[in-house]
């Protein structure tokens, strides 16, 4: 835990310093966090705020030191879900702002020369989230704690309050799911296609 | 970078330990705080103005409940004798039956009118 238990009484009890001390401690891990999760940097920041928004009205609610982590997780994880679930009804509207903004941010990057571990970890980016797109945002989601956040399946039950064996058949699903998208996409780059 | 050979299960693990170091933690900017600040404070003042407006409904709504109950309980000017009586009594009144034309004998003329 990265703040005390004291903290966290003291912003129930509506002490503002105490609640901007708790969002210090956790902003950048839940910043991190949600890049992985919706892979659009120019969100991020927008989504992390919800986070905190929903942690700052549901805080008294909070009565165990333990559960804190875990519910912190979920709250990031709610605020993705409903994040991508918006944009998933938008995609394509979306689309098009995207890479008119990539265009933007590239050209502005040292004057047009972009980077190039920059480029490779864009590329890498986008791969995997074409990829997540084989599967729904809940299970999207589930597979980004697991494969990329590290989180065991205990820590798992502990967000998503569901038992470990219905958990772990999800997410073998979900990852036969992108497995097969992954081997599709192999195919596709193999015959020289370009990805869609 | 992560490796193009092995089986579709290691690449992708691969892709995945590739896509975890090309999405590093970002630094929050600067307005991180102040935009949280602002947003908790516009949906406090969203819920004031909500608690309030229902307070008031409620106030209204209890003060016609009152007015509508002061309004029931004043009695009526309509004579009470009127309701009183039952829908016997009441058609007795209007046609007795011991008025002439109930009563008197029937009258039969046997005249052949073609006489």
């Amino acid at each position: 835990m990265l703040v005390d238990f004291e903290l966290i009484r003291r912003a129930q009890k509506g002490d503002g310093s105490a609640f901007n001390e708790i969002v210090l401690a956790y902003r950048k891990r839940i910043l991190g966090t949600i890049t992985r999760l919706i892979a659009r940097p120019e969100d991020v920041e927008d989504v992390a705020q919800e986070v905190f928004l929903r942690l700052y009205f549901s805080l008294d609610q909070l009565r165990k030191e333990e559960v804190f982590e875990p519910w912190l997780y979920r709250l990031t994880v709610n605020a993705a879900y409903d994040y991508l679930r918006k944009q998933r009804r938008r995609q394509e509207f979306r689309m098009s702002d995207l890479s008119e903004q990539q265009v933007m941010l590239a050209d502005a990057a040292a004057g047009g020369r972009v980077d190039h571990d920059e480029q490779y970890n864009k590329k890498i980016r986008e791969s995997v989230d074409a990829l997540l797109g084989a599967v729904s945002e809940a299970d999207r989601i589930l597979l980004m704690l697991k494969e990329v956040e590290g989180l065991s399946l205990k820590d798992l039950e502990k967000v998503y309050k569901v038992n470990e064996n219905a958990l772990k058949v999800r997410l073998f699903r979900a990852r036969q799911r992108v497995l097969k998208a992954f081997g599709e996409a192999e195919k596709r780059e193999g015959a020289g296609v370009k990805p869609a | 970078m992560y490796p193009m050979r092995g089986s579709d299960d290691e690449k992708l693990d691969a892709l995945f330990r590739a896509f975890q170091s090309a999405c590093a933690n970002p630094d929050p900017g600067v307005n991180f705080m102040p935009g949280l600040w602002q947003r908790i404070e516009a949906r406090q003042n969203f819920a004031f103005s909500l608690r309030r407006l229902s307070s008031a409904f409620v106030t209204a709504a209890l003060a016609l409940s009152i007015a509508l109950g002061a309004y029931m309980s004043i009695p009526r000017s309509i004579p009470s004798a009127y309701y009183s009586q039952t829908y016997i009594e009441a058609l007795a009144d209007a046609s007795s039956l011991d008025t002439p034309q109930n009563v008197s004998p029937v009258r039969l003329d046997l005249t052949d009118p073609r006489r």
